[in-house]
């Protein structure tokens, strides 16, 4: 019997408690200026169990250990050219999106750790929010260096950080850490920590490592599990926090679930763009957003608010508005006919993928989408290639172009607007008007990279010089079809396929 | 096939499958090990092998690195015992936990008696003393019938040479039908214990609650009778639920305490009373008992529930809306055949709840 062995628990506490310090000549609560002003009621810090035990100099050695595994094997991957062992190129074009649109959100989750970390008058808080923070920095890092190997070969992957800051799609995601940073610090841990992390990052992390490893990107799939390593501590802290403040205070219960209800939806909304990967972008596919979303948001979150509701928490309002049968349909179908715009390439589903498609959309795709790709095929082999000329329409709070269909009619967009001090502002969805009914002094001032081109505010007056100059793509190499393009002569003349 | 897995430091026990992992089978018998991603993706449920052998299974290289393979780490959510295991991990030892050791008995009966329809009383004379906490349980073994059964402990501690036993006959099954319908006076059986950690956390000093549902009611006895015959002060409310009349045992015993100790709290409850009960107290299940006497608000106080898998699940969500948390709920679920088995997606929200 070991009982009374120093426990884990013990020796953390003894070896991190002085990490806090007295206020001898500041009032405490100016030392931490936003802990009330979310409304959030905090009635004692000592309840705060840190939801893991690892001191720094732990920290350090794991994470050391970690990049230096990783490290030999990105070399390992650069020496035996093994970009030309995955399945084909149109792959590469998943990871050009994850590079310009998820990697600068490890770099957001940095800031947004470190900014929040501070605010905390628990000392628990602050250390997990630390560590945290420069776990993202890490996860940032070697995914730039994993793809600055692909840099050498293809194109679309030379100004990520640009493009992730201007180009219309991509501030969908930087929107929605922006509006998570920009919120109080307990907002952002519920934002991101809980609703993100926790409740939905296993849709993100689990389908794109399994992508990459079916399409030979052992690049990917190796800093996806050097991720996936951090991420407990990210989701464990999550789970800390929504336990944290259900317990603390009464008050705070509809305060949480106000921020779970928009973050669930803001994140369900972002997440459309892995399940156009899955089920366009990956040659060889995993499994259909449809079943990714049925596998790790319906059981595994079906089970967490289960759990929740004894707290008087209850699902997440607007659960039975995701509408996993059609998203991924519309969402590569505009980046189909806006693949002029785009910074990687687009193309057709394959006759076999189509045949996919209908097998695991059995209600949706062969009724609504397939006709479409037919036609799409039929003006391409004419000639044709379709690309529309008009910008799209954006959603205030998503930012996403109003491309999704109403809950119950697949054949009807949905459009739902609402006017504000005598302008008048548009959204995809009832939860995104909702959000902005919430704070709309916050989301006016939204940046809309559509109206910006219109305002004057990207160059232009052109499309053109709005997408080489303000965004700096090269056209004709990184946009366009994959049919023609310069990534699919240079593949098939290392391949020596004529 | 299977391998016993020893956790340290608690010392918890659990039967491991032959291809199943340690963490699964853990949930599953009622044993908390902290997870996360439950794929070897994440190293939260890490532990340390301290003798015997393990198959890894599918851990990532970034989750178990080289080093704690060879320093002998496993990974819990993937990790396959090859033989009997004692495993070290990452969880706490309650300081009220005695830590009595598990020993063998032997148990001859000296008395049976029903209780009420469903349940009988057994009562059994140890071959030596039994040292245990009031709220544990003992493991029987039943002739003819695989592994074994546990029941907990009715009586109080300071009795180590008797041990009391409540048994609800379980429709089809196999070791409480040979209970009710076979064990005579005067045959032995095979006993081992104490086992569980669920007792009463007597350094925390808060008023104690106890919600007990059918033959639940025998920890929650075994508990009560501790505190009184210590002298403990506290204020102590026993909420019994039974369908009717009939199924309420042991009222008599309580009502005694309650005229006798004016700390001691006794509010019997009957969801489904007959008519011929002429029932006079709460009707209505045991949890709503408990809402409508404190007035949904629980917080200042220990909980302590026993009794079957749904009656603790709606008084789990009672006492939190009430506002009373995991850290001051503690409990012990009977299951049985009839139960099925556990669902197989839980969330990580809670540890023992
Ligand atoms: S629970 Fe994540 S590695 Fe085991
Ligand atoms: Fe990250
Ligand atoms: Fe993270
Ligand atoms: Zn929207």
């Amino acid at each position: 019997m070991a009982a009374n062995k120093l426990n884990l628990k013990d020796k953390y506490r003894l070896l991190t408690r002085d990490l806090d310090w007295e206020f001898s000549y500041q009032e405490r609560k100016k030392a931490f200026p936003f802990e009330e002003f979310e409304g959030i009621k905090i009635t004692d810090w000592s309840k705060w169990e840190d939801p893991f035990r690892l001191t720094m100099d732990a920290y350090w050695k794991y994470q050391a250990e970690k990049e230096k595994k990783l490290y030999a094997i990105f070399d390992a991957f650069a020496q035996n050219n093994s970009q030309l062992n995955v399945t084909d190129p149109r792959y590469i074009n998943a990871i050009k999106l994850f590079l310009t649109a998820v990697s600068p959100l490890e770099y957001q989750a940095f800031q947004g750790f470190a900014h929040t970390g501070r605010q905390f008058g628990g000392v628990g808080a602050r250390v997990a929010c630390q560590m945290q923070s420069i776990d993202e920095l890490r996860h940032v890092q070697t995914q730039i260096h994993a793809m600055s190997h692909y840099n050498k070969f293809f194109d679309g992957f030379q100004d990520w950080s640009h493009m992730h800051d201007r180009v219309w799609y991509l501030s969908v995601p930087k929107s929605f850490f922006d509006d998570a940073r920009s919120a109080g610090p307990f907002e952002y841990l519920v934002a991101i920590s809980f609703s993100f992390e926790y409740v939905l990052t296993n849709l993100l992390f689990v389908p794109f490592m399994s992508g990459a490893a079916y399409n030979g990107d052992m690049a990917t799939v190796t800093f996806g599990f050097s991720a996936q390593s951090d991420e407990a501590r990210h989701m464990t802290l999550g789970l800390e926090v929504i336990k944290f403040l259900l317990e603390q205070h009464e008050d705070n219960v509809p305060l949480v679930q106000k921020w779970i209800d928009k973050w669930f939806w803001r994140g369900a909304q972002l997440l459309s763009i892995v399940g156009m990967m899955m089920d366009y972008m990956l040659p060889n596919k995993v499994m259909s957003w449809k079943e990714a979303w049925g596998v790790y948001f319906e059981e595994a979150g079906g089970a967490l608010f289960k759990d929740l509701a004894r707290y008087g928490i209850r699902m997440p309002k607007y659960v039975e508005q995701v509408q996993t049968e059609h998203m991924s349909h519309q969402l590569w179908w505009t980046m189909y006919t806006h693949g002029h715009a785009t910074g990687f390439h687009t193309w057709i589903p394959t006759d076999e993928e189509m045949d996919w498609l209908s097998e695991k959309y059995p209600e949706t795709f062969d009724k609504y989408y397939r006709p479409r790709w037919e036609l799409a095929k039929q003006m391409e082999a004419e000639g044709n290639r379709f690309y529309t000329k008009a910008l799209p329409q954006l959603c205030t709070t998503c930012q996403i172009p109003m491309l999704f269909t109403e809950v119950d009619d697949p054949t009807q967009l949905s459009f739902r607007d609402t006017v504000y001090h005598g302008e008048r502002y548009h959204f995809c969805s009832d939860g995104c008007r909702d959000i902005f009914h919430e704070e709309p002094e916050k989301y006016v001032q939204s940046w809309l990279p559509v109206h910006q081109i219109f305002q004057g505010n990207c160059g232009g007056p052109g499309v053109e010089q709005v997408l080489s100059e303000y965004y700096g793509m090269n056209l004709g190499a990184d946009n366009l079809d994959i049919k023609g393009s310069p990534d699919e002569q240079r593949w098939n003349r290392w391949k020596g396929v004529a | 096939m299977s391998y016993e897995v020893t956790i340290e430091p608690t010392g918890d026990v659990i039967e491991v499958d032959e291809g199943q992992t340690i963490l699964d089978a853990a949930l599953r018998q009622g044993v908390w090990l902290p997870f996360a991603c439950g794929h070897g993706t994440c190293a939260t449920c890490k532990v340390q092998v301290l003798e015997g052998e393990a198959d890894i299974g599918n851990a990532s290289p970034f989750a178990l690195m080289d080093v704690e393979r060879d320093e002998g780490k496993v990974l819990a959510c993937c990790a396959m015992p090859q033989s009997d295991l004692v495993i070290e991990a990452d969880i706490d030892v309650d300081p009220d936990f005695a830590g009595y050791p598990v020993v063998d008995f032997v148990g001859t009966l000296t008395e049976v008696r029903d209780l009420s329809p469903t349940i009988k009383g057994f009562w059994f004379e140890l071959d030596r003393e039994l040292e245990f906490q009031a709220g544990q349980y003992v493991n029987l073994r039943i002739p003819g019938v695989e592994g074994s059964r546990a029941f907990s402990i009715a009586n109080k501690p300071s009795d180590s040479r008797t041990l009391e036993l409540h048994v609800r006959k379980v429709p089809g099954g196999a070791g409480t039908t040979w209970l009710h319908e076979q064990l005579q006076v005067g045959q032995t059986l095979e006993i081992s214990g104490p086992y569980g950690q669920f007792f009463v956390r007597k350094s925390d000093e808060q008023d104690a609650i106890f919600i007990a549902g059918g033959s639940g009611l025998s920890s929650p006895q075994s508990m009560i009778l501790d505190l009184l015959e210590e002298g403990d002060r506290r204020q102590l409310y026993l909420f019994q639920g039974a369908r009717n009349l009939a199924e309420l045992y042991n009222r008599e015993l309580f009502e005694g305490l309650e005229r006798n100790y004016p700390n001691f709290h006794y509010i019997p409850a009957l969801n489904d009373p007959l008519p011929e009960d002429h029932w006079q107290g709460f009707t209505g299940f045991v949890h709503e008992a408990a809402m409508a006497r404190f007035d949904n608000r629980f917080s200042g106080h220990k909980a302590y529930l026993c009794g079957p898998p749904p009656m603790i699940d709606a008084a789990i969500t009672a006492l939190m809306q009430g506002r009373l948390f995991e850290r001051d709920i503690h409990m012990e679920r009977f299951f049985t055949a009839a139960d099925g088995s556990e669902e197989s997606t839980r969330s990580a929200l809670f540890k023992r709840i």
